[in-house]
């Protein structure tokens, strides 16, 4: 089986290779029943003459709010703590954003913890290797927690495999869409405190390994628009419209993945997920941010879970020792000196994308071209009916800011 | 009716832009207010359509040979436009100041934007690029050019109390080689036309529908240090750009520090812009070699699809070269009028300073073997202008938005929740 631990972040024995890649190898099987094709494989060792591509990243911040209510609100929502993060984080990319009392006693923005691993690989590592998780939950928390709040009793090793699964989703991962864990009653997002409060990895069920590989593989196929007998190289608007998949036009993770997928398929490419699978961050350009007039010190912005290239994690801001605050951070912007008040700004500055190989091309036979209808019109992503969530979402927050009702909140975290 | 881009903007297939180029900056007077500037505009967007239909304003009855001259007219709405007293609409997004460059150092040069590696030329203690209007004239001869210039001048003066003021201009022109003043191809990699009017247009949005339909022109005055650039050797120039130097072809490998071009490039008999070049060579590949990586058409185009998503910081560049006289060595200064246009700014700002991308780098290349790289280009001018679309029965693209009289006002955006940027630094 082709693919290590995430980022090569973890030493995985053969065994839990051989798991993490089964879960691998069955997110795909569910897709590509449906949507088969040749132009990807599950093997990027498969790939005749492969070679990287790095063309397939987007900003991290939330790219429908912005479609729909505008950048400046779409930054209150992303960075509306706990429901932010579950509402509207669903470009591959999750932050919190921890706080903590300045002299004042004031609760001010500390750091910006933000991840890109996939609760897939967590979970597994959770149902085969307890003392493996927990490790890797230390090193990330800075503090080892107890087997109660990864799994919720005492002695995960008393239960087998399926409760782990079980067990952790109820407490740290949520049931990512899995049919399995949401009859047994797993919530869609954890109830337990280490990736409530902080970002352990990813939970939103849309930030999944199986959305990931469904749009890579909607993309990989031989799409075409015939106009004056002529073959050319379909639009995102034609294929989006073709499939009715117009909502996946309207985010940054999406479109960038389906088509940067079908522009090589196009070219007769075959395309594979480079090893090791993941959502990986490219680094910044720091220059843009800066402390008191001066370069961040270099332990304000630790990258981790990954090596250089293929980071998992971002911790950014100052460490509690210091009596600086995330806000006392400058990001310089145009024109503007802006204080960092919170992730989505940060997110605007970073790119996310998992790493990908494309075989040498090949001509695609007549009968492998999928003729789609030309779109009637551009796609819009600031309709009533898919805006309506955000929208609603905002009025919330609106309402929670003017204190005139007491919506559901979630408690902000502090360090 | 919906509304378009303005011309001047040379996106259709198979089209080019007239091979000369001016850029006006109109500044409003003291005391003078939106609707009046609106006016004056209104009345120099007359005087630039009679010039399009070859009448001219002191030879009545004279009729100009204005087929030759093909002449385009665009207008730009600067930040300044939206600061003058009774504007009709909010500050668009897009010219918000962190969408926007910054000022030179009063005492000469500083940074262009926090991240970037472009910086003022230290001649520089005033960016002249800054007014609340612009408008380009594209035209095929030079006179066009030149006479939109001095038409505009005469229409500003004849008025008693003018409401506008010419405050400066900057010409250029097109080679008829495709080459900049380095030498080599330019403008081979824009984005292929289809993928370039959903990177232009502004798309809709809940706040600001004035500006839907338009977009956002960007302009910067780059000078080039060519003695500079004539020290560096033909492999460090090759590998500075990305192309080969007289076929223009991409460069795909350096091994040993020897840039080599995809031997297949250009398909024999033929140059590097023309069919069947344009579609496999004129864009070039994606390329694992790091020295390549850094040239600067691979900084510039990360090959990220959909072109229509800011994340792929792809723009639509329409560029002039300009000489002029200069006191210093060599005698004169070569540049580039680089203007994109794109729907939002943030396109080209985070394609200038985003790392891996053109962040830190002042033009490309390796700035460490080769430092002069690091200085090649300077600026004289740098702004950002809404484009505003053409609206069937509006006097001039954006007229509503200046409250000119007889146009309903656009609607406010929406007060946003979360506080704005912090003011420019100065």
């Amino acid at each position: 089986m082709p693919y290590d631990a995430p980022g090569h972040a973890d030493e995985l024995s053969d065994e839990l290779r051989e798991r993490w890649n089964e879960t691998v190898q069955r997110a795909f099987a569910a897709q590509n029943d449906a949507l088969k094709t040749r132009f990807f494989s599950l093997d990027p060792g498969a790939l005749a003459d492969a070679r990287p591509t790095d063309a397939i990243k987007w900003p991290g911040d939330p790219g429908k709010p912005a479609f729909c209510v505008g950048e400046d609100n779409a930054q209150a929502l992303s960075d509306w703590g706990l429901t932010g993060r579950r509402a509207v984080q669903l470009e591959y990319c999750e932050y919190m954003v921890l706080t903590a009392r300045d002299a004042t006693g004031a609760l001010r923005p500390k750091r910006v913890e933000v991840t890109t691993e996939f609760r897939e690989y967590w979970a597994c590592v959770a149902m085969h290797d307890p003392e493996l998780v927990r490790a890797m939950a230390a090193d990330v928390l800075g503090e080892q927690p107890s087997w109660e709040e990864l799994y919720g009793v005492a002695d995960p090793h008393a239960l087998s495999v399926e409760e782990r699964e079980i067990a952790f989703g109820h407490t740290v991962a949520g049931h990512g869409n899995d049919r399995r864990l949401r009859v047994a009653g797993v919530p869609a997002q954890p109830t337990g405190r280490l990736n409530m409060e902080r970002a352990l990895f990813m939970t939103h069920p849309i930030n999944g390994i199986d959305d990931l590989i469904y749009v890579a593989i909607f993309g990989a196929h031989a799409y075409c628009v015939v106009e004056r007998d002529t073959r050319r190289q379909a639009s995102g608007d034609d294929v989006f419209s073709a499939f009715k998949v117009t909502h996946l036009a309207c985010n940054h993770a999406d479109p960038t993945i389906s088509l940067g997928v079908y522009d090589r398929v196009f070219r007769g490419g075959q395309v594979a997920f480079a090893d090791p699978i993941g959502m990986y961050i490219r680094e910044p350009n720091l220059a843009v941010f800066s402390y008191s007039g001066e370069p961040l010190p270099e332990d304000w912005v630790r990258f981790s879970r990954g090596r250089p290239g293929s980071y998992q994690r971002l911790v950014f801001g100052p460490p509690d020792e210091h009596e600086a605050f995330l806000d006392d951070v400058t990001l310089s912007l145009g024109a503007s000196e802006q204080p960092l008040t919170g992730g989505y700004q940060l997110l605007r500055e970073l790119e996310i994308g998992p790493l990908m190989s494309v075989g040498e091309a090949a001509p695609i036979d007549d009968g492998e071209w999928e003729t789609l209808e030309p779109a009637a019109g551009t796609i819009a992503c600031d309709d009533e009916e898919s805006c309506k969530p955000v929208r609603d979402l905002l009025v919330r927050l609106q309402a929670e800011r003017a204190g005139r009702a007491a919506p559901r909140t979630m408690p902000e975290p502090t360090v | 009716m919906a509304a378009a881009l303005q011309e001047g903007i040379y996106h259709a297939p198979g089209r080019r832009p007239g091979r000369f180029f001016a850029l006006l900056f109109l500044r409003a007077n003291d005391g003078v207010d939106a609707p009046a500037a609106g006016a004056a505009l209104a009345g120099l967007w007359g005087m630039y359509s009679d010039l399009k239909a070859g009448r001219i304003r002191d030879l009545e009855g004279a009729t100009l040979p204005a087929s030759e001259d093909a002449m385009t007219v665009l207008l730009g709405l600067g930040r300044n436009a939206f600061a003058l007293p009774g504007v009709a609409a909010a500050r668009p997004r897009g010219l918000a100041d962190e969408y926007l460059f910054r000022s030179a150092d009063p005492g000469g040069g500083g940074p262009l934007l926090r991240g970037s590696g472009l910086q003022y030329a230290p001649d520089v203690r005033a960016n002249m690029a800054t007014e609340a209007f612009c408008v380009q004239v594209i035209a095929d001869t030079k006179l066009a050019v030149d006479r939109a210039v001095v038409e505009t001048w005469k229409a500003l003066a004849d008025q008693a109390q003018p409401a506008l003021e010419l405050t400066t201009f900057y010409l250029g022109n097109q080679r008829n080689d495709r080459r900049s003043w380095i030498d080599f191809h330019d403008g081979l990699s824009n984005l292929r036309s289809e993928d370039r009017e959903s990177a232009i247009a502004i798309g809709p949005g809940t706040d600001e529908p004035w500006v839907t339909g338009g977009t956002y022109l960007a302009f910067l005055r780059l000078a080039i240090d060519l003695p500079g650039w004539r020290s560096l050797g033909r492999s460090a120039q090759e590998l500075a750009v990305g192309r080969d130097k007289l076929s223009g072809c991409p460069i795909v490998s350096a091994d040993g520090g020897v840039p080599a071009a995809d031997p297949a490039c250009p398909v024999a008999g033929t140059q590097i812009w023309e069919k069947p070049n344009d579609a496999p060579f004129a864009e070039p590949p994606e390329v694992a070699d790091p020295a390549v990586r850094a040239s600067h058409v691979q900084r510039a185009n990360h090959h990220i699809r959909p072109a229509s998503d800011s994340g792929s910081r792809r723009i639509f560049r329409q560029g002039y070269e300009f000489l002029e006289w200069a006191g210093a060595a060599p005698g004169f200064r070569a540049g580039l009028n680089f203007v994109s246009f794109q729907d939002t700014p943030a396109r080209l700002l985070k394609m200038l300073t985003a790392g891996g991308w053109l962040g830190n780098a002042n033009f490309g290349g390796d700035e460490n073997a080769h430092p002069r790289l690091a200085s090649l280009l300077s600026v004289y001018g740098a702004g950002v202008y809404v484009v505003a679309p053409v609206v069937a029965g509006e006097p001039f693209p954006g007229s509503a938005a200046l409250g000119v009289a007889g146009q309903a006002p656009p609607a406010l955006a929406e007060p946003a929740i979360t506080g704005g940027a912090a003011a420019p630094p100065e």
